[in-house]
């Protein structure tokens, strides 16, 4: 304590960039975040702002609200949404308890299958459950059976998106749990504790605050997702609210303002479990004292390792290969008709994705690179944020937290129409619509919530201790940034980052919508190449995209920063 | 040195900003091969470059009103006619008549917007499915075709609306007891129009009420067993609008672009895709205008009704 009153001032004088930082997260966030959700706000009241008038105020708004429907799709938005983060939740931790105990090279190779899903495009993957899983189907060309039933109800819809999505769970908390080590469960064995009883009253306590952010990510996902419920539950007549959303800007008549009201409701409905995931974050935070990252390596028993080849190859199995499987032969099938026989296998919708000369390779060029910069960008902004949110705790940076999962919670064409509308005033001095940057700014807005939830959740595990030991010593923040904290989450980040270039790599839909004339990504280009195509044409390029990015995320990770979590200080 | 001096003067030359004509920006509905071969063939023919927006209907329409304080696009080619309906209603299109359109019927054209061509709505069916040929609307109310139609739907397709307008319109009683015992037969309707093809492709259904032509007769030639089907009870056209927008720039080189699209060599390319030329006088490549029972009705007065007949239809098919 006397050394801390000695050096206060120049702690003080360390400190001095908080407003600073703070400003820049704010200002990055209100940018990037803020302005196209507050145009999406203000089409929601008024329906011709994008003429810049306010004219005929709040006259989409009851019209739109009136949809006697819309409370059904409403609670079949949040059942769905509940189902799908609980099946997740339950799917991932025990793969995420054991991750954590593994070795780097084995829990690399798991890592890196788990990231697949996160390449799949939604509608690709509901598109190969149903491909592999409908009458005449697959799995009944081959084995005789089919699971349309199961596929076609709200189980099925569930089941679907939660082995979609629970991979954002599992490595939110798998790097959670590495965080914690193994000395809890140590101490607790040498008093007694059965491995059951160490896992619920040590290490699941303790992993909760990541739980309840990656769940909270997921239920906001589930929220917005369009794909699998348009595919599956338009087979039963399950509507949600981002089906009604769509109906909006599918065909004729388009009603821009009408999608914007009932984006408000998914704002609201992401504003509730935001509400509830705070209070449950401050009953049961928790702060890992005296850490150990480098986790020592305990002898793994042979059932032990058996028990874990066999949880995570199901998982993998179900998660992983069979759609990949699917996708693959899919893509390999001449046509849709001939079904699965060595006669109908071609390499056309392959070898039709570079005809065109060099179009090809410039969309998966420009894809790689935009992905690359958006991952770099969003995990940047994330660690600022996570800083400003996590360290600073002054008035606003709640709004701040509040604002990163938006983008997840509103369809992405929404968030691409609000773009426009931010963008495309003629009163900015420079703007990036209508050249590739337009793009780099739509997927940092719509995958910054990743990086984000990863990285505070991270962060709010890492003591305040360390940080007070640097002001002290008389670092400043931005040393604190980058000397401490950034080593510290580096595997977190590059985890985040890894996620970030997945999605980013095969986004479609505000794609579709923003790219300007005459450029594309390998996303848009399929999708033009095949427009009138079958679907067989869209499972090669998502093999193609899965493929290429695939490689390169496993590329990554033979970076020295996720090989070591402990992180050198230099 | 005089190396040097020669490429310096290259180099001079390159970089001063030549005169060339400011880009044709055009919005354009799918077949993308159709837009950029359109886009190609104008540039050459006119050395007026055109950038191509190249997206789906809806996103086009959805990118051009979020634009209005700032517009870009001077052309639109959509796939829907109701949006040349909803922007001339608004006053947003810029009149121009092609002397290239008169071979187009009445019906496709008025002084504002004019089709490109159209595809005609069908029976699609795989032949493999092992059911009947169907030849009526109403042969797929029969048990035999029970739980194997798929619909698009009319919310998510424009091309199926304007089916259900021109049924209704040609016999309104008819065509909702059809709806209703389409119904009463399981009929599916999954989605758009490839949500509703892509079962019967696969084998999962066996037959489409309501398929855009030429996208089967596209199917067919890649090796897809699919048959189009078209009822001689009549069926409707969803032609594609071309319109000048009135916030254009460039409004000449825009109607030096509409004039080609409606050129032989315009239609020609039209007809490559298997989507009936405007022109009637110009050859398709799939059955034409003299081969198609067509049901004329009032597009713009059941466009008024459009809100109303896709609840009715969503009401019908529900129950």
């Amino acid at each position: 304590m006397p050394a801390a009153t000695l050096t206060a001032g120049a702690a003080w004088q360390g400190r001095s960039l908080r407003p600073l930082l703070l400003a820049l997260a704010t200002l990055l966030m209100l940018t990037l975040i803020g302005l196209p959700m507050l145009a999406i706000l203000l089409y929601a009241l008024f329906p011709q702002i994008n003429e810049w008038s306010l004219a005929a105020p709040f006259s989409a708004l009851l019209p739109n609200l009136m949809d006697a429907q819309l409370i059904g799709a409403t609670l079949n938005s949040l059942s769905l949404s509940l189902g799908v983060t609980l099946l997740s939740c339950i799917l991932a931790l025990p793969l995420a308890f054991r991750r954590a105990q593994m070795s780097t090279r084995q829990g690399r190779l798991w890592d890196a299958l788990l990231l697949v899903p996160f390449l799949i495009p939604p509608y690709i993957g509901a598109l190969s459950w149903m491909q592999l899983l409908q009458v005449n189907g697959f799995s009944e060309q081959l084995l005789g059976f089919n699971l349309a039933g199961f596929l076609y109800s709200f189980p099925g819809i569930v089941t679907v998106m939660a082995l979609h999505l629970f991979p954002m769970i599992y490595f939110a908390t798998s790097k959670a749990f590495a965080v914690i080590g193994n000395r809890y469960g140590d101490v607790a064995r040498v008093f007694g504790g059965s491995p059951l009883q160490i896992f619920a009253r040590i290490h699941l306590p303790m992993v909760l605050p990541t739980l309840l952010s990656s769940g909270l990510i997921v239920f906001v996902l589930t929220i917005e997702e369009f794909g699998t419920p348009e595919i599956l539950g338009s087979r039963f007549g399950f509507r949600v609210i981002v089906t009604a959303i769509h109906e909006k800007f599918s065909d004729w008549p388009i009603d821009l303002p009408g999608a914007s009201v009932l984006s408000l409701i998914l704002i609201l409905l992401a504003f509730f479990a935001y509400r509830l995931h705070q209070r449950l974050a401050r009953r049961f935070s928790s702060a890992v004292e005296n850490q150990s990252l480098a986790a020592p390596a305990r002898p793994v028993s042979t059932a032990q390792r058996l028990i874990d080849l066999l949880l995570f190859g199901s998982a993998v199995t179900l998660a992983v290969l069979l759609p990949l499987l699917t996708i693959g032969v899919s893509a390999l099938l001449d046509t849709l008709s001939g079904g699965l026989s060595l006669d109908n296998m071609s390499l056309r919708h392959l070898g039709g994705l570079f005809v065109r000369d060099g179009a090809a390779w410039a969309a998966i060029s420009t894809s790689l690179t935009l992905a690359l910069l958006a991952a770099l960008g969003s995990v940047a902004i994330a660690i600022l944020v996570a800083f400003t949110v996590v360290r600073l705790r002054t008035r606003g940076t709640a709004l701040l937290d509040f604002l990163s999962i938006l983008p997840n919670a509103i369809p992405g064409m929404a968030v691409a129409v609000g773009l426009i509308l931010t963008w495309n005033q003629p009163f900015w001095p420079a703007t990036p619509y209508n050249t590739p940057a337009i793009l780099l700014v739509a997927y940092i807005c719509l995958t910054l919530p990743y990086p984000i939830r990863m990285l505070t959740a991270a962060l709010k595990q890492l003591p305040r201790s360390l940080d007070d030991a640097a002001y002290i010593s008389g670092a400043g923040e931005l040393r604190v940034i980058l000397r401490i904290l950034t080593p510290l989450l580096a595997p977190v980040a590059l985890a985040a980052g890894f996620i970030v270039f997945a999605i980013a790599s095969r986004e479609l839909v505000s794609s579709l919508m923003l790219a300007p004339p005459g450029v594309e990504t390998v996303a848009t280009y399929v999708f033009h190449q095949f427009d009138q195509g079958s679907i067989n044409a869209g499972m090669a390029m998502s093999l193609v995209t899965i493929l290429v990015s695939g490689s390169i995320i496993v590329l990554g990770q033979r970076l020295p920063g996720s090989r070591q979590p402990e992180g050198k200080t230099q | 040195m005089k190396q040097f001096v020669a490429a310096l003067a290259v180099g001079l030359v390159l970089a001063t900003p030549t005169f060339a004509a400011e880009p044709l920006v055009v919005y354009s509905a799918g077949p993308a091969s159709l837009s950029s071969a359109l886009a190609k063939a104008f540039e050459a023919k006119t050395g007026t470059p055109v950038e191509m927006f190249e997206s789906t209907a809806g996103k086009i329409m959805a990118r051009y009103q979020a634009e209005k304080s700032n517009p870009h696009a001077d052309v639109m080619i959509s796939a829907s006619w109701g949006h040349a309906l909803t922007l001339d209603e608004a006053g947003e299109l810029l009149p121009y008549t092609s002397p290239n359109a008169a071979q187009v019927p009445a019906a496709l054209k008025s002084d504002r917007y004019v089709a490109q061509g159209a595809a005609a709505l069908s029976i699609a069916y795989n032949p493999k499915s092992g059911l009947p040929a169907p030849q009526h609307w109403a042969d797929l109310t029969h048990p035999s075709y029970k739980g194997q139609v798929t619909m698009p739907d009319p919310a998510k397709s424009g091309s199926a609306l304007t089916l259900v307008q021109g049924l209704v319109a040609q016999d309104s009683a008819n065509a909702w007891t059809l709806f209703s015992q389409l119904a009463a037969n399981d009929l599916l309707v999954p989605g758009a129009n490839k949500a509703a093809l892509n079962p019967v492709l696969q084998g999962a259904k066996g037959v489409v009420f309501g398929a855009v032509d030429y996208i089967i007769i596209g199917a067919k030639a890649k090796g897809e067993s699919i048959e189009v089907v078209y009822p001689s009870e009549g069926t409707v056209l969803a032609p594609r609008p071309v319109m000048i927008l009135k916030s254009s720039r460039h409004a000449e080189t825009a109607k030096q672009f509409v004039d080609f699209l409606l050129s032989d060599q315009g239609q020609q390319l039209v007809a490559e895709e298997y989507i009936l030329p405007a022109r009637t006088d110009v050859p398709a490549k799939r059955p034409g205008w003299n081969e198609l029972a067509i049901i004329d009705f009032d597009a713009k007065q059941a466009a008024e009704q459009a809100t109303a007949t896709k609840a009715k239809f969503a009401s019908v098919i529900a129950k």
